[in-house]
Formats: structure tokens, C-alpha cells, sequence
């Protein structure tokens, strides 16, 4: 039974609480942080192999740049959470708001309640599962990885994307720029339902929408050099 | 958006493409849309390069794309300010002999930076891309910034191995479209620059063609090999000054409070922008002005956006010392430096540090007369070149093409460019001690005098004989 | 750039207190003036009037100017005038004044003309304090943390102009609509287009801030016969750029945000009282429990609270 460290939010400097995080990290503890007062930057940067818990609800960027840690937050998180993930996991009791793993490039990211607008924005890799619904411009110029969906998605959904794959099950308000919805291949919604199973999260009669880019956006008009120099 | 505008049919089917591009009755070597192919007439509007520019979008359906820098005349020019050495009311210091501190440091701010970054000249190596330079390039600019103890910037690619062994000193760029951004990336650093916009292009995001996104540079991309990349201005989890001191702070404490976070922004109404950039916690601001240059951008913004370098540095000095942060927060000035003279005015009109693009690439072999035809093969000759975004380089530095980029010879190159910096630095100092100064950062404006009423307007500087500056 | 927050009490009590205590949170985003809207008592025999004047050394002459003005329209003080002892050089002053003869707006335009001596806020119960400083300076200053009242308003401001001025920051009273206050986060793009446009129609602007703008814009609206709701409705593509704005009368708060979903809001309600701030961790030294905080974040979003009772309508 790994040793428990509490520590308290309230008002300290977020240096000062940061800096005990860490602490109690190195010093082989999973963590309890308390009186989080939704606070913003806790947990930044934290190391592969840590566990921590946030006793309440979070600011913005909570868990940014995670580098392999397992970090929960009880009640909601503020905008960019987990933002540029490499590696690790994060699981959110209630709401997220805007830009839930921006940039992300791995790990995994789980809301269950509904997220803000511009879910997965820019995410290069990974994986972000809510359970409620993705807002406005979720998915916005994704890279690579998945953001899945089971309680629909608002405006402009999945718009841009470079590469990656937004799965929504539930109403679409309207998709977004260079969108293509396309059948998904039986393999695919295998591996999906079997990433939600091992999140408790078994549903065989989901209605699943496969949200991909429909290159348009990829290219100029021209492959040739020479169309280029027009001047 | 416009991208979708053109797609309503017409009555009758599809034009032939070769008649859309005036291919009727067409001229071999004169082609529709290219300046070169019209004599000049009378008129003052439509020039040959204004007519050329209508047949070539009237091709084209969207708006040009190149690179290097503007080619608008109308912008005022550092020319037009010379220095005002001492004579009989001050003493000048011995050009050749006495010595002139160049050192220059960035981020000193205990508490909030615990690594400050140190240059021993005021000079530094700008933000320029793996992907718009080739890996030759990029490691050549290295090696030669350390030997004179400078550094480089990573530029919007990402961290590329090659850059980071060549630099002892380097500065990791965060743009918004956070290429290779993580943690370990992060922490690799010497100092981080937050990128919200770059003077040549303010207002809009970096743009890689396909043809320079070969497999590497779409790996640390994470991008499909052979896309044109257009990335978004916005970063993806802050939207303002506001939100930007809550994302300083989550950087410092990433990196533990040890290297300093940088700023960088073209130059549009710095007045206010870099106020609120010092506001927001940034240690460093790079103000890039309408001159800067880029390897590939939409024509248009090259010339039609941005203030002048010129004029957005006695601004923005202004800014910071009316904000009280002017000893805290350091001013980095860019876009359009051609020389020692010109790094100096820039020093002193306000600058702490200034950094360089594209003479940086001059020194690497940019527009050398070398390989004549291929310059030939690109419509362009050595002195007019400004083809970076078709990644044809003749001399190998703005090409991922192996085969070009192998003229691009690393050891020689980065001579070059510690040759160059030393010139600058000599240049600089010398004009420094003939003001009597024995720090290139004493320059002030009032070593400055201007030759024309617009200069001296532009930038606050006395005009020479009557010593005023030309006020309303 | 800043940080803004509304408070209403469905009885009566300490909103100042609870507005620093937001602002002194988000003081990361703008610690260079502080302002509040503050609704206390209403005066059925009068307005409120809260005047800066850019110096104190000058008060008796500029008080006797503004007046003499006062008289000329009809109108009186109906109590001393009572002004702030910080020493500063501008100096706050509170004028309690019978209505005047003349159009409301007759008489704000001449007092208008007294130079270095400007009205900051008019209204039966509307006061605006503001100041260079953070919030507890602010506070300190203009006994805001003591001030008993229904609702009000507060902006944390981080000044890019070159004076940081006490009158340029927020919030902004809607001149000359009697108790109408706003604060705001974000930058209008369209501002000299539409201010060009209301200036045509005779309305007269203190400074060159967008905010003041979208208060005299929504105020118009209302003047030509549309309700708050419709006329937060209309300013989401009227206006263009970002905002996020909270907009106050004698009995109603309203909320706007932009189309982009760029400035979030977060709100707390709780019976009829309600907190709202840029940032949930202001909203939380209010309410420092576990409580269900509802976030705006979504992008054309409009909701409107009435004082007095919980009533959302979005």
C-alpha cells in the first residue's frame, strides 16, 4: 500500500503547492491535493509513474504538459487541461472546459461530464473519451489521435483537421470545415468500444458517426513548383 | 470563406484551362502573370508588376505565396538616420584600440528566471524553421552563433536534434501550432518564445509548402508528408494578454522558474502590444517589423502589413518605460537588419538586443552567385532572388531536396556566419566609441540624427542642423 | 485585457466587499485600476452623482462651476457634496442631486464642458468607483468593501495606455442613460465604425474605450424600444470582435458573449443571489464550498438575472 500525501490549495502561492506536489512525488507518495478553490496551473509537468488527486474542482491548465502521471479531478477543470500530454492519464468527475488536451500527443483523457468548446484542439496524438458532449470547434485542427463522443457534439465539429478522428455518438449540431463523415470499418469500432469497455464504459448500441478530414483544406491547387512562381 | 467561393456552375461547361492562362495566342518566354513579361508604360498604377499580379490571380484563384521579404518602397528606411559622433562636446573612444561591452543578457529577473541567458554580443540568430531551412542550414547557424557566443532559435518545426548539439545556446519557439511540444522539448531549452505573430505576416500563421515536407519534417510535424501546411495565429488554449499570464506562469513552473519566456510579435501598434506583453509577464519581447522576412508567405502581407522596424522600436521602448518594466522586461528588435550600421540605429532607437533572419542566410550563401542556372531554371538571378517556399534553393538553405541541400556545406557556413556576427560586432562597437560610449548599450536616439522630415517623424530623432525632432 | 465580475443579493448587503474579494483574484489579469458599479439605496428624490476631477487643489472652484451649471438647468444639490481624502491628485467627489429641468442629457452634455471635471456616473441608485491601484487599493480608498447595495459590477484592468488614468478604466457608465453600467472583456474591432455612428446621433463619449461604446450601443437599443434580452441578442453580430460583457441597470444584469466563444464567464446562483467572474476561481472565494458552478463558455451566448429574484432567461 503506497504511502498518501495530502496536500493543501487554498491560498498558498501555486509555486509553493506545486513544489510540495513534487515533493511528495519524489518522495514515493501517490498525492491528495485539497482545497483546490479551482485554482489555476496545479500539477504542471508531472512525472511518469506519480498518482494524483484533486479534491475538488481546478483552474486552467491542470495537468499541462503531463509526462506520464494519473491524475483525477473530483468535480470540474478549467480550460486546457492536460494540455501538450505526452504520456499518462487523466480523469475528470465532471465538467471541462475549453481546449481539454490542446496540443495533447499522448495518453489518455477522460471526461465524464460534458466538455467545452475546442475539445482536442490542435492534438497530436492520444486519446480524449467525454462521456456528455464535445462544445463549439471540437476537434479544431487536429493533428492525430482520437476524441470520442457519446453524448453529441456542438457547432463547427471537427473542423480543420490535418489527420485524427473524431467519433461521436448522439446529435451533431453542424460539422465543420472540410469534414467527412465516413463508415467506419468493423476493426475501428472494435477498438473504440473496447477502449470505452476498459474504461467501464460498455454500450453495444451506440450509433457511431466517424468524423475524418476531407483533405480539401490539405493543398494548394498545385503540385508543380514552376505554378508557383507567377512572379 | 473564400476558399468555397468559386463553386457555383456556370450555363455553359468548364473553360479550358490552358485559355483561363492566356495560353491563346500566347508568346513562349512571356508568360501571362509574371512582371518580367511587360514593358513598362506611362502609367504609375498599372506597372508591369501590377498588371502581372491581376493576369496571375486572375490564374490562380487565390492570392500569391513567396518568400523573402517586402518589396513595398514606400516603407522609410534606416538611411535615413546616421550617427552623430563626438567632436568637441564629448569625448570619443578609441575606435581601434579601447574596449566597447558587448555583453548583452536577457531575462535577468531573480525569482522568475534563476537561468538568465547571456550573449557576449547584442546580436542573435533568428527564429527560422526546420522545414523552411534545411537541417544543413539550421546547424550551420548553430555552430556559428556558439563560436561567437551567441545563440539560435528553433523557429515554428520543433526541436530539431541537429540545431540543439549545434547550439550551446537555444531558445525553443511555442507557436500556435506547438510542433513538438512536450515537456522533455520544453525542458531541453534555454529559454522559451511564445510566438503571436512574426512581422513579415502579423496577424496570420506560418505557411510551409508540400514540396518542403518531406518525411522528417512531417514526422515532427505531425503533419502528412507533402500537405501545404497553412497553421492557425490563435494558440489553441489561451486567446489574449489575459489568459497569457496564467500560461507564463503554467511555463515557469514546467521548467522550474529557470529560463527566461520571450514574446515575440510583429510589429503593428506596438505602443499598446508591447505594454501588455510586459503586463502579461513576458522577461523578453521580439518585436519583428514589416521588413522581417519569411520563408514562405500569402504576397499580400509581406507588403501591405506591419509598421516599420524603424518606427515600431521608439514605441515600443516607450512602452516599457512608461510600464516601469523597462529594467525587468528586454527589448529584442528584428525585421529587415542588413548590417552592423543598421543592428546599431536599431540599438540606439531603443533596442536592448536585435536579431537577424535573412542576413544570417547571406552569410550562409543566400542569393551568392553560385549555380547560376538553377537560379535561371526558377525565372530569378543571384540579387533578386526570393524563391524560399518552392524549396528549389540553388545554394541548399531553404530546400529539404538532399541533393541541393548538400551545397550547403555546414563547416564553411558557420564560419561565415561567426565571420559575420564578428564584422557586425566590430561595426557596431566602432560607431559605439566614436559616440564615447563604452557600452554598445549607452547608444541612445539622441546619437541619431535624421536626413529627412519623415524619419525624424517617424522616430522621435532630431533632425540634423536644427537638433528637433519634426513634431506636429 | 482584465478580469470582470457581477454580484447580485436578493436582499441588501455587503456587494463591494464581494466584488473586491473577486477582483483581488484576478488581479493576475490587470492590477493597474480597479473600478465598480455599485447599486446602494435608490434616491427617488434625485440622482447620484459621482464626478473625477483631475485636481483636488482645484475642487471649490470646479464645485462651484459645476453648480452654477446644475442651477442653470434646474437643478440643486440636494445634499454637500462629499469627496475622497486618499490625497491623490485627481480627486472622487459624490454629488446627491435634484433632477433638472432640462433633458438629462441636456445637462450632462454642459456639465460635460467643465474641463478637468467629468462625470463618471449618474443614477437613482448607480455609483461607479474607480481608481488607479489593485482592487484593495481601490477598496482602501473609496470604502467600496463597506458599501450596502443590491448588485454591481467590477473590472480588474490591465492598462495599455501610456497614463494609467483612473477615468479610462472601467466600468463605464452608459451616458447619459441613468444607472446603466458595463464592464468588459475582450477588444471590439468595429469600434470607430460604430462610434462614428452614434456620435452622428448626438451621443458624447468620455474616452476612446470600446467598452463605453457597447454601453451607449445597448442603451440606444433600449431607447429605440428593444428589452435588454433583444438588445444583448442583436449586439452579437452588431459588434464585432471579442467581448464578453456584463451590463447593469437599476433591476437587471446582462451577459453577452462573442460568437468565437474566446472569454469565458463562470456563475454561481444561489437563491437570488448570483456571482459571476472571467474566472471560476474568483467566483470561488465568494463561494468557497463545493458548489454547482455553471460555466458560459459556449460561443453566442446572451442570459439575463433580474435583482430581486432568480430569473435566467438565455
Amino acid at each position: 500500500m503506497t504511502a498518501v500525501a495530502y496536500v493543501e490549495v487554498g491560498d498558498r502561492p501555486i509555486k509553493a503547492v506545486n513544489d510540495d506536489i513534487r515533493a511528495a512525488i519524489a518522495a514515493g507518495n501517490e498525492v491528495v491535493v485539497t482545497n483546490t478553490l479551482s485554482r489555476h496551473n496545479l500539477g504542471i509537468g508531472l512525472p511518469d509513474g506519480a498518482k494524483v488527486r484533486f479534491e475538488g474542482s481546478v483552474g486552467y491548465y491542470c495537468g499541462g504538459l503531463n509526462n506520464g502521471a494519473h491524475i483525477e479531478i473530483t468535480r470540474d477543470a478549467g480550460w486546457g487541461l492536460g494540455e501538450a500530454m505526452a504520456a499518462g492519464e487523466i480523469l475528470v468527475q465532471g465538467y471541462v472546459g475549453m481546449s481539454a488536451g490542446a496540443s495533447m500527443r499522448g495518453g489518455l483523457i477522460h471526461i465524464r461530464g460534458d466538455a467545452g468548446p475546442r475539445c482536442g484542439v490542435a492534438m497530436k496524438g492520444g486519446d480524449i473519451i467525454v462521456e456528455g458532449r464535445i462544445g463549439y470547434l471540437s476537434g479544431f485542427m487536429a493533428h492525430a489521435g482520437r476524441i470520442i463522443a457519446l453524448g453529441g457534439a456542438g457547432d463547427a465539429c471537427a473542423d480543420s483537421l490535418w489527420g485524427g478522428e473524431v467519433w461521436v455518438a448522439g446529435p451533431i449540431a453542424s460539422l465543420g470545415v472540410d469534414t467527412k463523415v465516413v463508415e467506419p470499418e468493423p476493426a475501428e469500432v472494435e477498438a473504440v468500444e473496447k477502449l470505452l469497455a476498459s474504461r467501464g464504459l460498455d454500450d453495444a448500441g451506440r450509433d457511431w458517426k466517424k468524423i475524418v478530414s476531407a483533405q480539401k483544406l490539405w493543398y494548394f491547387d498545385s503540385r508543380d513548383s514552376r505554378a508557383w512562381l507567377m512572379i | 470563406m473564400a476558399d468555397d467561393l468559386n463553386d457555383r456552375e456556370y450555363p455553359f461547361g468548364p473553360p479550358d484551362e490552358d485559355v483561363v492562362a492566356f495560353g491563346d495566342g500566347a508568346v513562349p518566354g512571356r508568360p501571362a502573370g509574371v512582371p518580367s513579361s511587360y514593358d513598362r508604360g506611362k502609367s504609375p498604377r498599372w506597372t508591369p508588376e501590377a498588371i502581372a499580379e491581376a493576369h496571375a490571380v486572375a490564374q490562380l484563384g487565390r492570392y500569391q505565396i513567396r518568400g523573402f521579404s517586402t518589396f513595398n518602397t514606400r516603407f522609410p528606411t534606416l538611411d535615413d538616420l546616421v550617427f552623430v559622433p563626438a567632436t568637441m562636446t564629448r569625448l570619443p573612444l578609441e575606435g581601434y584600440r579601447e574596449s566597447c561591452d558587448t555583453k548583452t543578457v536577457l531575462g535577468d529577473r531573480p525569482g522568475l528566471v534563476e537561468q538568465p541567458i547571456e550573449l557576449d554580443i547584442p546580436i542573435y540568430i533568428a527564429s527560422m524553421s526546420f522545414g523552411a531551412l534545411s537541417a544543413s542550414a539550421k546547424a550551420a547557424l548553430g555552430y556559428g552563433a556558439t563560436k561567437v557566443g551567441t545563440m539560435t532559435c528553433t523557429g515554428e518545426g520543433g526541436m530539431l536534434e541537429d540545431e540543439r548539439e549545434a547550439s550551446k545556446i537555444l531558445v525553443y519557439q511555442m507557436t500556435p501550432s506547438r510542433y513538438m511540444l512536450d515537456l522533455e522539448h520544453l525542458r531541453m531549452a534555454d529559454g522559451i518564445e511564445i510566438v503571436v505573430g512574426q512581422g513579415a505576416k502579423p496577424g496570420t500563421g506560418g505557411v510551409l509548402l508540400g514540396m518542403k515536407i518531406p518525411e522528417r519534417v512531417a514526422s515532427m510535424r505531425t503533419l502528412p508528408v507533402g500537405v501545404d501546411q497553412r497553421s492557425t495565429v490563435r494558440h489553441p488554449d489561451f486567446l489574449g494578454a489575459d489568459d497569457l499570464k496564467v500560461k507564463i506562469e503554467e511555463l515557469r513552473e514546467a521548467t522550474g522558474y529557470q529560463v527566461p519566456i520571450f514574446v515575440k510579435m510583429g510589429a503593428t501598434r506596438p505602443r499598446w502590444d508591447v505594454a501588455i506583453a510586459a503586463k502579461a509577464g513576458a522577461d523578453v519581447i521580439v518585436l519583428d517589423g514589416a521588413e522581417g522576412g519569411t520563408g514562405a508567405s500569402p504576397e499580400l502581407l509581406l507588403d501591405h502589413t506591419g509598421i516599420p522596424t524603424m518606427s515600431a522600436i521608439p514605441a515600443a521602448r516607450e512602452a516599457l518605460e512608461e510600464a516601469g518594466l523597462a529594467d525587468e522586461v528586454k527589448l529584442v528588435a528584428a525585421g529587415g537588419i542588413r548590417s552592423g550600421a543598421d543592428a546599431a540605429k536599431c540599438l540606439a532607437l531603443g533596442a536592448d538586443c536585435v536579431m537577424i533572419g535573412f542576413a544570417a542566410l547571406m552569410a550562409l550563401g543566400c542569393n551568392s552567385p553560385r549555380y547560376l542556372d538553377d537560379y535561371e531554371a526558377l525565372g530569378t538571378s543571384p540579387g533578386r532572388c526570393h524563391h524560399c517556399h518552392t524549396g528549389r534553393c540553388p545554394v541548399g538553405i531553404t530546400t529539404q531536396d538532399p541533393e541541393l541541400e548538400q551545397r550547403m556545406d555546414v563547416a564553411a557556413g558557420a564560419e561565415r556566419v561567426a565571420r559575420l556576427l564578428t564584422a557586425w560586432t566590430m561595426e557596431i562597437s566602432l560607431l559605439a566609441k566614436a559616440c564615447g560610449k563604452s557600452s554598445v548599450h549607452n547608444l541612445e536616439k539622441e546619437d541619431l540624427r535624421a536626413l529627412s522630415l519623415e524619419a525624424s517623424a517617424f522616430t522621435g530623432v532630431p533632425l540634423a542642423g536644427i537638433d528637433r525632432p519634426y513634431t506636429w | 485585457m482584465c478580469g470582470i465580475a457581477g454580484r447580485i443579493l436578493g436582499r441588501p448587503g455587503t456587494v463591494g466587499a464581494d466584488l473586491v474579494a473577486m477582483m483581488e483574484a484576478m488581479v493576475h489579469r490587470g492590477g493597474d485600476s480597479t473600478g465598480f458599479a455599485l447599486y446602494g439605496e435608490r434616491r427617488d428624490d434625485g440622482y447620484i452623482v459621482r464626478v473625477v476631477g483631475d485636481d483636488r487643489r482645484r475642487l471649490s472652484a470646479d464645485l462651484e462651476t459645476f453648480l452654477g451649471v446644475l442651477r442653470d438647468c434646474g437643478g440643486d444639490f440636494l445634499e454637500d457634496p462629499t469627496w475622497d481624502d486618499t490625497g491623490q491628485r485627481h480627486v472622487s467627489v459624490r454629488m446627491i442631486v435634484s433632477p433638472p429641468r432640462v433633458d438629462l442629457a441636456d445637462w450632462v452634455a454642459r456639465a460635460d464642458a467643465i474641463g478637468g471635471f467629468q462625470i463618471q456616473s449618474v443614477g437613482r441608485s448607480l455609483e461607479i468607483v474607480k481608481d488607479v491601484g489593485t482592487a484593495q487599493e481601490v477598496a482602501a480608498k473609496h470604502r467600496v468593501a463597506t458599501f450596502v447595495g443590491t448588485h454591481g459590477i467590477a473590472n480588474a484592468r490591465m492598462a495599455t495606455e501610456s497614463k494609467v488614468s483612473p477615468t479610462a478604466s472601467h466600468p463605464f457608465w452608459a451616458r447619459p442613460f441613468p444607472d446603466v453600467a458595463i464592464v468588459h472583456n475582450g477588444q471590439l474591432t468595429n469600434y470607430f465604425l460604430l462610434k462614428d455612428r452614434l456620435t452622428r446621433k448626438g451621443y458624447r463619449f468620455l474616452t476612446e474605450n470600446d467598452s463605453e461604446l457597447i454601453a451607449v450601443w445597448i442603451s440606444d437599443q433600449m431607447a429605440k424600444g428593444h428589452d435588454l434580452e433583444s438588445a444583448l441578442e442583436r449586439s452579437l453580430r452588431a459588434l464585432d470582435g471579442v467581448f464578453t460583457y456584463l451590463i447593469t441597470t437599476a433591476d437587471r444584469l446582462g451577459m453577452a458573449k462573442d460568437r468565437w466563444a474566446i472569454k469565458p464567464l463562470a456563475a454561481v446562483e444561489d437563491g437570488p443571489d448570483l456571482a459571476i467572474a472571467t474566472e471560476e476561481q474568483a467566483v470561488r472565494k465568494v463561494y468557497p464550498g463545493e458548489v454547482a458552478v455553471q460555466t458560459f463558455d459556449g460561443p453566442d451566448q446572451t442570459a439575463t438575472w433580474a435583482v430581486g429574484m432568480v430569473e435566467v432567461m438565455r
